[in-house]
């Protein structure tokens, strides 16, 4: 097809509304949105789970499905309106013109097709290209996208890329022919932090390099401010403000948007002096909306009789910025640079005696080459090697690293799930790394617990809420009768802020941050005392997140409980940690007080990742580094440091020491070590890699 | 007396019945070879937030084959009820009618109370929900409820269904029995069997045989294979590897050649049936006893008598089941002593005791593949991982974290797998293995029909149709469930 000479906006949204029809009813999934995108602009659509902003993409695309909508108002693509065209025409446009990418990279490559071969299916389909130019086409695209060797992997089968690389093809494919315009619907969200930020450095390139515009879909305002030029949050299926990065951002208009930036980490939270404020309550499903508006029940500055008042409002431009609107009628009142008025500043409980300690333990797993009747050669995957650290009463040490670290391992060792290959784990005075489960007594087994990442997987689906805490009770031996133990059930639910009716709930009528909540109160049933909670809001949206870790520490306070917090967001672990523990290939590389890790001598991982994570506040200057490559596999460790394949300052070591040995530990102030073997001058030259300017 | 004909007094139903049958087949042929040229309207939007499809070319077809089939709804429940009005006036059909009005009643009733609670009867009232479960359902319990009236009530029958009656052989279905007492039901409603026995009154009391021994020994087949199949899933490693290449093993051995083997007086003189009715049947004991000690263990003062009262029925129950007149296996070299006869309370004849042992044999091996893959997947999510660290045991969890949430796939299959047994009773039956020659049972009877089929076909089609209609009926029910249960 012949690419359109155009040169008005590329995508118009006009009061666009869809819905989805089911037997009962009708429900509405977007309504009113406008939205316009010009040539080479990158436009992020910002919103939690549910709120329609995959809807909208879809819309545009014209893909809504069986029973999806357009109910009202238009989609343009320059100037032609997508929603009178033809299957056939259609069909021309997605793919050459308009460009999809969606969250899940190994969904959307054919895994019994070459990629070379679904690479050049593109232009050969829509542009009629030679299979000659096609593959030329595909080298050069691939080489775009900044992967080693093009040729060989375009040879190759999906499965055998990582994640990361298997994105960048999704990408390049996307770009094959050259399109107006880009969707891309949560792109990174399914990668590490370091291979996230490669990504999305390389889809601002190419969108400067081919002039391409942008739809950037994502729950993270970080990313959006790194990658979009205009911004608009969605809510409950309608757009509640919309403008530059730097109008929303900085001089935000709706009340949502002010709620969400006060829920999330920022560098200047802290969670005594200044604790997240979590947005009250909970999304209103599509079909059970308030009359008025959408986020009144939920709303700071809710105005009875005004805003429940059963009309639809409209959005209105703020005066004097460049498209800047605001669906609030009372925006012009609202004083929107009064300080925020804090609930209560909460005193930081004693850190206590050492609870826990390990020295020197190494988890190896030993990996037959042939399962199915032993024998072979086995390799050995070395998960652990030497973690030596102490925790102590109320402290929260967060460990920090990404997939394949061993940061899972390292749990499963200290529930006793796996005994350890050597050295020793001390809890309460007693050895416990060669006791596995069954041997522990039940204190040691109720002392330690852990709290989930998925809360859609974390409750048996089959066993009523209380059911499940009940039975975390009998098997620690709490309560002397059914009732007693009932009784302390409903105690629980209390604790963890959940209604007592919940108890005879199932777990399918809960959302996902009250599950997580049942998570927690199945956890501290047994009086715990260290609590291993593996990434514990990372799968909640952002409002919920702020008031499940805001439980979490103050169950810590009260329980002087030692949280060991996994996690790859350095934003929350900066806010709830005392300590950190950065982890890479098994190796702690490096440990120290919060304050230290996250001020320079960084070790160059810990400032490579420091870097990677976006941070949703125009005010912070980041350094930029980007890690080439990915996390090598742990079955097959580099030799020397194992962070030498990715590291920027390897070259400032003299004598190729990074590619021979393993650095050795290195105390640098009181508490603070790291594995490096760059020489001090080297460290104290390492500059912050996040700089809050002056205001 | 004249022979009954089929309809009788309803016959001039019989005409509108064929014409609106025939317009059904004719619209539905159109409305297949119409959905190839016509595409189907796209439904448009009004401004009140409702949708309007347009009826267009295939609605029109689409409502006309709907009218039509009810039409022939309306034509065949006219003739049941008829028949049960008229009783034997209205032919062979108002004769069966009459005869199995307590079975109507019985559905009827059953389906009224059903339909009034569904909403609180769990995946049970959603079946009610789906057209297709209803039907499936409605065909399973007419034969669930005929059997049991037939089988233990004595109720439906017509005549003894050993007894020979002079001067009936071959007879076709509605000939006046001869030399009838005033006392006797006055015809063959079916016909007679070529030992002068009656085909309809044969054809309930076989129901009973097909519909408890097929239920039942599913269950255990069940049983077998879960019990098997949680651990070989959970544990992985060595012990599935075992478990698995036995499975295989037993897989593609041929089952007919199992069966003739089984069943061969030479094999079964030396006891191997009972050995393995011994060791399958102990598997519900197994499976019970771990259940309930998994769940209780942490408060001894319920376990204990719980188990002493659950396993005491259960072992008493297997007893029985294993042993027969006093003897667990006898031959001529020994004799192994099993339960004495004034306490075995399932009288279980040796020949059935080999068709439950051969059909809970292979059926456990394909549940026991079905529940290890299902183990497998479930065993990664985080509930089961919570259980662990909470330190409960690997029964707790095969039992209680990892088996209720396979419950949805274990139950269709149930379904499907009854459907399967019933067939391959009928099978057994075919080839005379197992039971009888005289049991009324669909298969054997089906196998005695075979020889005359071409001149007398209604002694095999009877029961050929009726086990057609309880598997086609147990495929429905699991399609319906599966539906159903797939919408929450």
């Amino acid at each position: 097809m012949i690419k359109l000479d155009y040169d008005g906006p590329i995508l118009e949204i006009d009061q666009l509304s869809i819905s989805f029809f089911t037997r009962l009813r009708e429900i509405p999934a977007v309504m009113d949105f406008s939205v316009t995108v010009q040539p080479g602009e990158a436009v992020g659509l910002v919103g939690e789970s549910g709120c329609g902003k995959s809807t909208v993409a879809l819309g545009v695309m014209q893909d809504l499905g069986k029973n999806g909508r357009v109910v009202g108002g238009s989609i343009k693509f320059k100037g032609q309106d997508l929603g009178q065209m033809t299957m056939e025409e259609l069909r021309d446009i997605r793919g050459s013109e308009i460009a999809m990418i969606y969250q899940e990279p190994m969904a959307s490559l054919n895994p019994a097709m070459r990629i070379g071969k679904q690479l050049m299916e593109v232009p050969m389909i829509h542009q009629g290209m030679s299979e000659k130019d096609a593959y030329e086409r595909a080298l050069q695209v691939v080489t775009d996208v900044k992967l080693p060797d093009p040729a060989r992997i375009l040879n190759s089968f999906p499965h055998q890329l990582s994640g990361g690389q298997q994105q960048r093809i999704v990408i390049a494919m996307a770009l094959m022919s050259e399109p107006s315009l880009l969707i891309l619907d949560e792109p990174t969200t399914a990668l590490d932090v370091t291979v996230e930020a490669a990504v999305v450095e390389l889809v601002k390139d190419l969108g400067k390099k081919y002039g391409t515009s942008m739809l950037f879909i994502s729950h993270n305002l970080g990313l959006v401010l790194e990658t979009c030029d205009r911004i608009c949050v969605m809510y409950s299926g309608e757009a509640v403000e919309t403008g530059s990065i730097e109008d929303v951002f900085d001089k935000m208009q709706h009340p949502y948007t002010q709620a969400l930036f006060r829920s999330i980490p920022l560098p200047g939270a802290d969670k005594n002096a200044r604790p997240l404020v979590a947005i009250p309550g909970n999304f209103p499903l599509p079909h059970e909306r308030p009359p008025g508006c959408n986020f009144g029940p939920r709303c700071d500055y809710f105005e009875d009789g005004r805003c429940n008042e059963d009309t639809r409002i409209r959005m209105a431009e703020v005066a004097g910025d460049d498209r800047h609107a605001s669906r609030c009628l009372k925006f012009k009142e609202i004083d929107w640079d009064a300080p925020l008025t804090l609930a209560e500043t909460k005193t930081k409980g004693e850190v206590g005696e050492v609870v826990l300690s390990m020295d020197k333990l190494k988890k190896y797993y030993e990996v037959a080459a042939n399962a199915m009747f032993g024998g072979g050669e086995t390799k050995v995957v070395k998960a652990n090697e030497s973690l030596s650290f102490e925790a102590r009463e109320s402290e929260t040490l967060a460990i920090v690293g990404e997939s394949g670290c061993g940061k899972s391992t390292f749990a499963k060792v200290l529930m006793g799930l796996e005994t350890a290959t050597e050295g020793t784990i001390t809890m309460n005075g007693t050895q416990i790394q060669d006791t596995p489960i069954e041997a522990r007594n039940t204190k040691t087994v109720a002392d330690v617990q852990m709290v989930f990442q998925n809360p859609f997987d974390t409750l048996n689906p089959s066993m009523t809420v209380g059911r499940q805490i009940i039975r975390a009770l009998e098997i620690f031996k709490i309560g002397n009768s059914e009732a007693d133990r009932r009784t302390r059930m409903l105690e629980l639910l209390d604790l963890v802020k959940l209604p007592r009716e919940f108890a005879d709930r199932m777990p399918r009528q809960l959302s996902g941050g009250q599950k997580q909540r049942v998570g927690i109160a199945r956890a501290f049933a047994g009086d715990a005392r260290i609590v291993v909670a593996d990434e514990p809001v990372s799968a909640l949206d952002v409002s919920v997140q702020a008031a499940v870790t805001d439980l979490l520490m103050e169950i810590q306070r009260e329980q002087k409980t030692t949280l060991l917090f996994i996690s790859h967001d350095l934003s929350i672990v900066r806010y709830l940690s005392d300590r950190v523990m950065v982890m890479y290939l098994g190796h702690v590389v490096e440990l120290g007080s919060t304050d230290q890790v996250f001020a320079p001598p960084y070790h160059p991982y810990t400032e490579a990742l420091l870097s990677a994570v976006p941070i949703a506040d125009t005010s912070v200057e980041k350094q930029h580094i980007v890690l080439e490559g990915d996390i090598p596999s742990a079955m097959n460790p580099p030799p020397g440091c194992p962070f030498q394949t990715r590291c920027r300052w390897k070259s400032e070591v003299p004598g190729g020491l990074c590619e021979k040995d393993i650095p050795p530990v290195r105390h640098l102030a009181d508490g603070h070590q790291v594995k490096c073997h760059l020489s001090d001058e080297k460290l104290a030259q390492m500059e912050p890699v996040i700089k809050i300017a002056a205001q | 007396m004249d022979p009954l004909t089929w309809t009788g007094g309803l016959s001039l139903l019989n005409y509108p019945l064929m014409l609106v049958a025939a317009l059904l087949l004719v619209g539905i042929l159109i409305q297949i070879v119409m959905s190839f040229f016509v595409a189907a309207s796209t439904p448009t939007v009004n401004a009140d937030g409702t949708l309007t499809q347009n009826a267009g070319l295939m609605g029109t077809i689409g409502t006309g084959v709907r009218m039509l089939l009810l039409a022939v709804i309306a034509l065949v429940v006219l003739y049941i009820i008829g028949g049960a009005l008229m009783g034997p006036d209205a032919g062979i059909v108002g004769g069966m009618s009459r005869q199995l009005l307590p079975v109507w009643i019985a559905l009827i009733v059953l389906f009224a109370v059903s339909i009034k609670f569904k909403r609180k009867l769990g995946l049970y009232g959603k079946l009610f929900d789906s057209t297709v479960g209803m039907i499936g359902f409605g065909l399973v319990m007419f034969w669930v409820i005929a059997g049991v009236m037939a089988g233990v009530f004595d109720m439906l029958v017509t005549h003894d269904t050993l007894s020979q009656s002079s001067g009936m052989k071959n007879k076709l279905p509605g000939t006046p029995l001869r030399g009838a007492e005033d006392a006797d039901y006055q015809w063959f409603l079916l016909g007679g069997d070529n030992l002068a026995r009656d085909v309809f009154s044969r054809l309930f009391e076989g129901a009973w045989i097909v519909v408890y021994i097929a239920p039942i020994a599913t269950l255990f087949a069940f049983m077998v294979g879960i019990t098997l199949g949680l651990p070989a899933g959970y544990y992985g490693g060595r012990l599935d590897t075992v478990l698995s290449f036995l499975a295989n093993l037993i897989l593609a051995f041929p089952v007919i050649l199992l069966f003739y083997l089984l069943v061969t007086p030479e094999i079964r003189a030396t006891g191997i049936p009972s050995y393995m009715a011994g060791v399958l049947f102990i598997f519900p004991l197994i499976f019970f006893g771990v259940l309930l000690n998994s769940r209780y263990y942490t408060q001894p003062k319920i376990r204990t008598p719980l188990l002493i009262v659950v396993l005491g029925i259960m072992a008493w129950a297997y007893l029985s089941l294993i042993s027969n007149e006093g003897t667990f296996v006898t031959n001529e070299r020994y004799t192994i002593p099993g339960l004495p006869a004034a306490l075995d309370w399932i009288p279980m004849p040796p020949e059935i005791l080999v068709v439950f042992v051969s059909v809970v044999f292979v059926n456990s091996i394909t549940v026991f593949r079905i529940v290890r893959g299902l183990a497998l997947d479930i065993k990664t999510r985080d509930y089961v991982a919570a259980a662990q660290t909470r330190g409960e045991g690997p029964w707790y969890i095969m039992l209680w974290e990892i088996l209720p949430n396979a419950r949805g796939p274990l139950i269709v299959d149930f379904c499907l797998r009854i459907g399967y047994t019933t067939i391959l009773l009928g099978t057994l039956g075919f080839f005379g293995l197992g039971l009888e020659s005289e049991s009324p049972d669909w298969g054997t009877t089906i196998n005695s029909g075979r020889r005359l089929l071409a001149l007398y076909p209604h002694v095999a089609m009877a029961p050929a149709l009726a086990l057609l209609s309880l598997v086609l009926g147990l495929n429905l029910l699991a399609d319906g469930l599966r539906e159903e249960s797939l919408k929450d």
